[in-house]
């Protein structure tokens, strides 16, 4: 009985130390130290607390110039899903991350020449890319054969897929990325990669 | 206590799904550390990623993540075998990110989003040898990258169009490596996308003619555990050859016999490997006929064969110009009718008509032993004849009834129930000798593959094992009796003269012969019967009765009548 107990807590223990607690500070989204943002301040690149860009709806008080490309989405004979136009939070994203907008575009600013480059440049060809702002339910799960249900399948945050990482249904960037670094994961992935536990969160492969 | 037990039990029931028998996880192509198979990495955890990545794809479907090989590959073409309908060019579409492993050129951790190598940091390739490796060669495997069509199902005339479910053509038709196996699930063994017990997967697309109700795919017969595994081909082989079925024969990957996929370059050993007494039942083990010296002699040619030759190809012979291993079972039939061992293989007809399939055994034979140059009479005779089809024509003065019924309308030695209307075969003479011995002519320790003793030698002592092929339909009682020819008994048994010297066995062409000197099968051996003054013939004059004019034994015939 008492040694029971004793592997529940380990369990438990184990279960915790799975969720590994991250933060923006120190991690490639912390821009306080780049030479571009004179403010030394870390948030002030994307969010404002007064007068945010309201031009994309949803957008939480946001302070960074916002994409206005036309993306090529991913398609594929076997896609079951359609990709179309990124979605709003995606498109946040892609405001640095597509090219086309430089990085130190924030609080009004629309002349910053620091472009994103190399492996974290997305661009605006998003052919090469998972696809983003598709729709993830139960009926693709079921048409695809390859996906969980994201209304039943755990998450490994706590509750399903659909509760923790889609955006109203939608797959987007930020159903693999925390922005801020939250899960503490390499490539600020929200759930650790290590045996492809990202991955296989959805596709059952 | 239970309450622990039951939260137990909820929290492994609760581990994540994707932990099952058909998950890649659990399959040799997780090259992760975490890897089942012999070839995986020595370190790296991730597994999707030896062949997908999020970003920055190479193809971009499927998020290829792997350097592709560029390479050139010798395909499997009408090159390869001269019977495919398929135009096949380079592989294409998912079937070139599936040959970046397993082409062997392009390291296995070589990946896109690496700038090192991610499997052991050596540059570890497929080995080369091991089932997965298909090097740059594909001549020796199954077709990909063809479109499949209707077209091409009507031209092959053995092909299912559609495919049946799970077998599946990509976007723009073609069959590529996914028609057969999906990478991600390994639930049926070698990632295939359904069973191929009885060849389940083989027969979504190929349907060939008589298949299912062939031998080798009914046949429950497993191997007795003697000599070579004849399934050794195969990585997972089923218990019996209708399990097995194609498999049998046929290896859809590095076949050493390319052109049809045979396990075995030399095509005989396809058959042999199970004819031999380890797989197929006794009466079938054709591999101790063949051991033998008169024979079929398909050991003596390689490569020759081809299943759509026509007549006029190099001689030669193999297993499957008299059977067609897809067709063949164990139906009986009566003379003339072709039996289910010569199903659905192509023949001459008496007319000297190719005919695909035969509908009567003679026909078969007469693929080789008919309008060819190839066999010489073993006997010189008064008239020679080389080609058996007119040997046997019914319209001649005397022939054994092969191609129908006989001349002779009161042959009192027949043994019942032989009648004078019988329709005999080939293969009632020329046959494997031996009591227990499987049919048709594989081997025999006679000279032109006799079932029984022939001797045809001049001063043969009369016995009955002499003349046992003879006696075999025809009463020895009766013959020594003299109940048909008045003189058999002193020709034969007094004078030591064999059958063979006025007898010619086949029959006697009406272009050569006539019912006056020829009726009887009587066509003298030149090297027995001399002729008197000139003069050597033999007449008819009716029911059991003639005259000779001939020299034999130094005995002058001189129109001697009886």
């Amino acid at each position: 009985m008492k040694s029971i107990r004793i592997y529940l807590i380990l369990f438990f223990v184990a279960c915790l130390s799975q969720f590994s607690f991250g933060q923006i500070s120190g991690s490639a989204h912390d821009f306080n130290n780049e030479n571009w943002n004179s403010s030394g301040e870390i948030c002030i690149v994307c969010h404002t607390p007064h007068n945010s860009n309201t031009t994309v709806a949803g957008a939480p008080l946001w302070n960074h110039q916002v994409t206005s490309s036309t993306f090529t989405p991913y398609t594929s004979a076997t896609l079951d899903a359609t990709a179309g136009q990124p979605g709003a939070s995606s498109k946040l994203c892609l405001s640095c991350h597509d090219g086309t907008i430089a990085v130190e575009n924030y609080g009004g600013r629309t002349n910053g020449s620091e472009i994103i480059s190399g492996n974290d440049l997305v661009g605006t060809d998003l052919s090469n890319d998972h696809p983003i702002s598709i729709a993830y339910n139960t009926a693709l799960a079921t048409t695809d054969g390859g996906l969980n249900d994201p209304s039943t399948a755990n998450s490994g945050l706590g509750s399903t897929i659909a509760n923790d990482l889609l955006f109203a249904g939608q797959m987007e960037c930020a159903s693999c990325h925390d922005v801020h670094n939250g899960g503490g994961n390499s490539n600020l992935l929200r759930i650790s990669n290590a045996s492809s536990g990202l991955c296989l969160t959805c596709h059952n492969k | 206590m239970k309450l622990y037990f039951i939260v137990l039990l909820y929290i492994f029931a609760g581990t994540p799904g994707y932990v099952t028998a058909q998950s890649i996880i659990s399959s040799k192509h997780n090259l992760s550390v975490s890897g089942p198979g012999s070839v995986k990495s020595t370190s790296k955890s991730e597994i999707c990623i030896f062949c997908h990545t999020p970003h920055n794809s190479n193809p971009q479907v499927p998020l290829w993540n792997r350097n592709n090989s560029n390479t050139i590959y010798t395909i499997y073409d009408n090159s390869v075998s001269s019977s495919i309908n398929a135009t096949t060019g380079q592989p294409d579409g998912s079937s070139l990110v599936c040959l970046s492993c397993h082409d062997g050129t392009v390291a296995l951790g070589n990946v896109l989003n690496s700038a090192t190598d991610i499997f052991d940091g050596a540059g570890t390739k497929m080995p080369v040898g091991s089932r997965g490796f298909l090097g740059t060669n594909l001549s020796d495997d199954h077709p990909i990258s063809f479109v499949y069509n209707s077209a091409l199902s009507v031209s092959d005339g053995n092909l299912k169009f559609p495919p049946e479910y799970p077998a599946t053509l990509d976007e723009n038709s073609k069959m590529q490596c996914t028609s057969c196996h999906n990478a991600h699930n390994n639930m049926y063994g070698n990632f295939l996308v359904a069973s191929n017990e009885f060849s389940g997967l083989c027969i979504k697309c190929h349907d060939n003619n008589y298949w299912d109700f062939s031998s080798h795919s009914t046949s429950p017969a497993i191997w007795n555990g003697s000599g070579t595994n004849p399934w050794i081909h195969v990585e997972t082989p089923f218990a019996s050859v209708s399990q097995n079925a194609c498999a049998n024969c046929h290896k859809p990957h590095n076949a050493p016999g390319k052109a049809q996929l045979l396990k075995s370059t030399l095509e005989e050993n396809n058959c042999l490997d199970c004819h031999n007494g380890n797989v197929a039942q006794a009466s079938k083990n054709i591999a101790s006929e063949l051991t033998k010296l008169y024979k079929h002699n398909v050991s003596g040619y390689n490569l020759l064969h081809s299943p759509n030759e026509n007549t006029a190809g190099v001689n030669h012979v193999e297993c499957e110009d008299c059977h067609n291993p897809h067709a063949a079972n164990s139906t009986t039939a009566s003379a003339p009718n072709a039996n289910g061992a010569l199903k659905g293989v192509a023949g001459i007809n008496q007319d000297g008509v190719v005919v695909n399939p035969v509908s009567y055994e003679y026909e078969l034979c007469y693929r080789c032993h008919a309008d060819n140059s190839l066999f010489a009479s073993t006997t010189t005779r008064q008239i020679e004849q080389n080609n058996t089809r007119l040997e046997f024509d019914i319209s001649n003065p005397s022939f054994h009834p092969v191609a129908g019924t006989g001349k002779n309308t009161n042959s009192p030695s027949l043994i019942a129930p032989l009648t004078e209307s019988s329709i005999i075969y080939c293969t009632d003479c020329h046959a494997s000798n031996g009591t227990n011995a499987p049919a048709g002519p594989h081997g025999s320790i006679y000279p032109s593959i006799l079932k029984y003793q022939y001797v045809k030698a001049d001063n043969t002592v009369e016995s009955s094992s002499n003349y046992a092929l003879c006696y075999s339909c025809h009463s020895r009682t009766s013959i020594l009796n003299d109940e048909s020819f008045k003189e058999h008994d002193t020709h034969i048994r007094e004078e030591n003269t064999p059958c063979n010297a006025c007898h010619d066995p086949h029959g006697i062409n009406n272009a050569q012969g006539n019912s006056i000197n020829n009726s009887n099968l009587i066509n003298f051996d030149l090297n027995i019967v001399f002729p008197n003054k000139g003069k050597l013939r033999f007449e008819d004059r009716g029911n059991f009765r003639g005259r000779c004019f001939l020299t034999c034994h130094g005995k002058r015939h001189n129109n001697l009548s009886y």
